[in-house]
């Protein structure tokens, strides 16, 4: 092994103080254009790409570098073959093709699968299921499935509409797997779908203690959960205050925001969400009669839903029926939310500060809300028209913006450890993917569907101290960012690429032959970059890597920093070329022009 | 091509972001004020002997804990009051095993009783090592009582019952702001001199990010409760290719550049200032912890326990941390008992007993007993009636402080009527109005930790709407007094 006088913690140091700390004058380029299949140059002077508007008949193709960063924000995870797609097709038919693909999996179905083979395995009918399961069968979906805009658009979704694992019910893969396919099904559908799906599905049931809510009993002195009927309106659906379409709050005379809600209309809706029990049960208050159960929508019960008139928002009433229907009240009810005219530019901004920048413009809310208002045909709550609307607005796809210092987002650290499985061809002999990411979370503080409460991993509106906070801005992904966090994500990269373990694979059941997966063990590959790793082509290593991660933006200083730490390696044997390229890619995805998505 | 340049210097971006900083907290925008600032920040703060330390160790009780099944009133007459609201959320005072445990207190007639999981607690409390605040709750000024309430014309905190807003002010104790900082933050902002070592907040988090260590200058170091001398910091490296002379030259030059350099985008700088501390940290970490030894005071497997034993642990190496004041801050989750509230707590509480128990014996073993205070915050109280067999959320309750410090053996504040038709009761589900603030709390705590009493409107920007202190512009009205927990 070579030796050497350079750390890779100096290194992380160096990247850190030099390209925050210099700060660079932000100069860099994601021209609209350039002529579909260039290869990108080498880059000695610069690191820039050439840019070149090129207009053909399809309107502007994007270069590979805005490819790049397009993909990044409408995928999870890309690798070099999928920019070259996008600058092939040009973003908006990507768009297209992507929308009309269907879905291509049930997560369902594969917890099922596994549950299956436990079961024959065990040769023992009655062996029970596995949270594992439910991982999984989420890496299965992720790893071998192409509807990547659809993943990407499940994933912000399930950061909306939470339900977590630390919950009552937080080992019941049926539950979760479930629980997702509900994203899957109506990412490109209507919100109104969603909204039904999510209030009638046992797994919300149960973690915001609706499931089992009987209506009030003035003899006992009980009155209906108002945990839901808060959270739907609060995070799912309308927020706290009265918004114009553009996102900002409407002022009263005083210049005071104006609350949608007080507590008098969340005792209403607490009205509404009662009578709900397991589909599979004919009697109120039972509990789950076995795994299966999440997979059925909650059943209503007359019987136990609160009679009488309730009075929503925007003097809207549901009438007293006689006799009892809940379903008709819980109708009304989604209808009413519904149609507030909060619900587009809130699930607009929120969806536009997961995929593009945290602190949109209200222009850019106001375009994207009057999609989700209206898709042109009439219709309100068109989420394939709405997601076509943020990722092909101007303030997503202009290079200008780039350059607003105060443009951009943290990327979120588990779709950073995501990407590095796309961008570097993770496979698996087998093509069946085992991975219950265990030590992501414990090293990025995320993965899905493990938030601490129904508040999601971090706020929409939450400020680190510092300049963000002193310009009136929000950072959310910040929240989840502190000396545990960004030390473990180091020390994750060491362990997924230099160390080489991508995934955390276990036993399906106790007493599973390990030998008898190890073709469902992940490895990455990096022989495309390995090639250039030596002295002669270290440019041509770096530029890939900063096109396929970085979208272009690693400044020269930091590329020259990379290439001087790996040129402290020998490059005698392919094992010392291996080292060089782990290197590189370690100090490109620890470097903040990555990190920081712009 | 699309190309633009958009520069900004440093100093004009320092220039606007202080302005920016006071604009942001507008109620500190009086002239009196800005001038309390500049002059808290001058005003330096003396360490009075090498034996001079204080801690405060802050518990949150994430979700909104059901206080009022935490401590009971046992009065006839008020318990029956209990025991008609609460109905079958109700503890049974006559039940066998108990339900509840007499405290040793007797306040001209008014007894209490803490939950039976909690056999600790009490004897703490009957020791003098423990106290409770009764009906303790968010305030920006004071509210007589529901009928005062309800004819408007006070001042509500933000989005009253929603847990994103009381759980935050709870730890910012500024009811009519989301984006203020922290209590905790706020106090190290101004005693940050009093410990020796720059590299090294005054706050350390045993949960990640928290908005109560955040102050405007100081950001908490986060550590978990397996955090050792051996996995601190950056792994996996063989030590021969560490190279100290090398990393110290790069640090050097690079924190020279940067001051002399410019800033460009905010996520950037933000993320590099994050970075910087945390590594800087790490290192005095890693040394400090080197010279832990092990505690003779067992502590259980549960989270909170571990999470204070590890803060003990830090405790026993604070002058390797320069330590002279210590704000620690972790949660404990789950309280959010829209279900089974009896059942949820029965399991829970005695966690929060044992930690509670524990810790107090690793103070006495460190010799630190008198110099730590250990006190719980949640987001709100819950409703006093019963959802089926859970509560919603509500608003004032109940919290305890612990440690040598206090004068215990009290419950401080009114512990208020639990009656449907009692004066404070806000609405037919049982939501207490709190008479307390969290502003008067907090208060007591800062000046025993040494923030001058002209300082407390930097900490506590809205104390002076319930009693004076020295910076207060208008006499605040009559009635309140501090609570007097030291």
């Amino acid at each position: 092994m070579p030796r050497n006088t350079i750390t890779l913690f100096a290194l992380f140091w160096l990247l850190t103080y030099s390209i925050i700390g210099l700060g660079q004058i932000e100069t860099y380029v994601l021209g609209q254009g350039n002529y579909q299949g260039t290869v990108i140059q080498s880059s000695h002077e610069s690191g820039e790409s050439q840019a070149v508007n090129t207009l053909s008949d399809d309107g502007f193709l994007p270069n590979l570098n805005a490819a790049s960063r397009f993909l990044s924000q409408a995928t999870l995870g890309h690798n070099y073959e999928d920019i070259e797609a996008v600058a092939d097709m040009g973003i908006e038919d990507w768009i297209d093709a992507e929308i009309a693909k269907p879905v291509s999996f049930s997560l369902m179905d594969k917890v099922i699968e596994y549950h299956d083979y436990r079961r024959d395995s065990l040769n023992d009918p009655e062996a029970g299921q596995s949270i594992r399961f439910w991982d999984y069968a989420w890496w299965q979906y992720h790893m071998t499935s192409d509807d990547a805009l659809r993943q990407r658009i499940a994933f912000a979704l399930s950061e909306i509409m939470v339900i977590s694992r630390f919950s009552g019910f937080g080992n019941e893969s049926y539950a979760f797997a479930s629980y997702y396919d509900i994203f899957m099904n109506h990412a490109f559908g209507n919100f109104r779908d969603l909204l039904q799906d999510v209030t009638y599905h046992p797994a919300m049931g149960n973690y915001l203690t609706y499931l089992n809510n009987p209506k009030s009993d003035t003899i006992e002195g009980t009155f209906p959960d108002e945990n839901y009927a808060r959270e739907v309106m609060q995070l799912f659906t309308i927020g706290l205050y009265e918004l114009n379409n553009d996102g900002t709050p409407v002022l009263d005379t005083s210049g005071n925001a104006i609350p949608t809600y007080t507590n008098v209309e969340i005792s209403e809706f607490s009205k509404i969400f009662t009578g709900l029990s397991w589909g599979d049960r004919t009697e109120f208050f039972k509990g789950a009669l076995n795994d299966s159960s999440y997979l059925i929508t909650m059943n209503m019960f007359d019987d136990y839903h609160e009679p009488g008139v309730k009075n929503l928002l925007n003097g809207f009433q549901v009438p007293d029926r006689n006799p009892v229907d809940g379903n008709a009240d819980i109708s009304n009810a989604l209808d009413n939310l519904f149609a507030h005219q909060n619900v587009g530019p809130f699930i607009s901004k929120i969806l536009i500060q997961r995929l593009i920048t945290s602190n949109p413009s209200p222009e850019y809310i106001d375009r994207v809300a009057t999609v989700f208002n209206d898709n042109g045909m009439g219709v309100r709550g068109d989420m394939a028209a709405t997601v076509k609307a943020i990722l092909l607005d101007d303030e997503a796809r202009r290079c200008e913006n780039i350059d607003d210092i105060n443009y951009g987002r943290l990327r979120e650290p588990f779709i950073r450890y995501f990407q590095i499985n796309k961008a570097f061809d993770a496979s698996t002999l087998s093509g069946n993917y085992r991975n219950d990411m265990n030590y992501v979370q414990i090293f990025v503080q995320q993965k899905p569907n493990t938030s601490p409460s129904v508040f999601n991993f971090f706020q929409n509106d939450y400020q680190p101290i510092g300049p963000i906070e002193q310009g009136g801005f929000v950072a959310p992904e910040f929240q989840i960012t502190n000396s545990q966090s960004i030390t473990g994500y180091i020390n994750g990269l060491y362990e997924w690429i230099i160390d080489e373990n991508i995934a955390d694979e276990y036993d399906l059941f106790s007493g599973e032959d390990n030998d008898g997966y190890a073709d469902e063990i992940s490895t990455i590959d990096i022989s495309d970059e390995q090639m250039y790793a030596d002295d002669a082509y270290l440019h041509q290593l770096i530029d890939r890597l900063n096109l396929i991660l970085a979208h272009g933006l690693l400044t020269p200083m930091t590329e020259q920093v990379i290439i001087d730490a790996v040129k402290e390696f020998e490059q005698a044997d392919a094992d010392d070329l291996e080292l060089r390229t782990k290197l590189a890619i370690y100090l490109v995805l620890s470097s903040p022009e990555y990190l920081i998505h712009r | 091509m699309c190309r633009k340049k958009r520069k900004i210097s440093r100093r004009s971006f320092i220039g606007e972001a202080s302005c920016a900083a006071l604009g942001s907290t507008a109620f500190l925008s009086s002239a009196l004020n800005l001038g309390m600032i500049n002059t808290a920040a001058a005003r330096p703060h003396i360490i009075g002997n090498p034996n001079d330390y204080k801690s405060m160790v802050c518990i949150l009780l994430a979700g909104g804990a059901d206080t009022h099944n935490v401590l009971v009133p046992t009065e006839t007459s008020e318990y029956q009051d209990y025991l008609n609201t609460r109905s079958s959320l109700a503890l049974d005072i006559n039940a066998n095993p108990p339900e509840l445990l007499d405290l040793n207190y007797n306040n001209a007639g008014q007894t209490f009783a803490v939950h039976a999981g909690m056999p600790d607690v009490k004897t703490m409390f009957d020791n003098g090592d423990l106290a409770f605040i009764a009906n303790i709750g968010t305030l920006i000024e004071p509210i007589a009582d529901a009928n005062d309430y309800f004819n408007g014309g006070n001042q509500l905190p933000l989005g009253l019952y929603s847990h994103s807003d009381q759980i935050m002010q709870w730890q910012t104790s500024v009811p009519q702001s989301r984006s203020a900082v922290g209590v905790g933050g706020r106090m190290a902002d101004l005693l940050y001199d009093m410990n020796t070592l720059d590299n090294i907040s005054m706050n350390i988090s045993l949960d990640g990010r928290n908005r109560f260590q955040a102050g405007n200058t100081i950001v908490e170091y986060a550590i978990n409760n397996t955090t050792s001398a051996q996995n601190i910091g950056f792994d996996g490296f063989p030590s021969w290719w560490s190279d100290q002379g090398f990393l110290s030259a790069v640090k050097d030059s690079a924190i020279g550049s940067m001051v002399e350099d410019n800033y460009a985008n905010i996520f950037h700088e933000t993320f590099g200032d994050l970075s910087r501390q945390n590594i800087q940290s790490n290192a005095i970490f890693e040394t400090a912890l080197a010279n832990v030894t092990p505690l003779s005071t067992t502590f259980s497997p549960t989270r909170l326990s571990q999470d204070l034993k590890k803060i003990a642990e830090v405790m026993s190496v604070r002058s390797h941390l320069g330590a002279n004041r210590q704000i620690f801050f972790t949660t404990f989750g789950g309280w959010d008992h829209h279900d089974n509230v009896l059942g949820n707590q029965a399991v829970m509480l005695p966690m929060l007993n044992d930690a509670l128990n524990e810790f107090n014996d690793a103070m006495a073993e460190l010799g630190i007993h008198d110099d730590v205070i250990t006190f719980t915050i949640s987001d709100f109280a819950r409703t006093l009636t019963s959802n089926g067999n859970g509560s919603d959320h509500a608003w004032g309750g109940n919290q305890m402080i612990m440690g040598g410090p206090i004068t215990g053996n009290t419950i401080y504040g009114e512990y208020p009527s639990l009656a449907l038709n009692g004066p404070l009761n806000l609405s037919d589900r049982g939501r207490i109005l709190p008479k307390v603030s969290v502003d008067e709390f907090y208060a007591d705590i800062a000046l025993w930790f040494g923030v001058s009493p002209n300082d407390l409107d930097y900490i506590l920007p809205n104390l002076c709407n319930f009693y004076s202190t020295s910076g207060c512009p208008v006499d605040p009205p009559s009635g309140y007094t501090p609570l007097g927990m030291f």
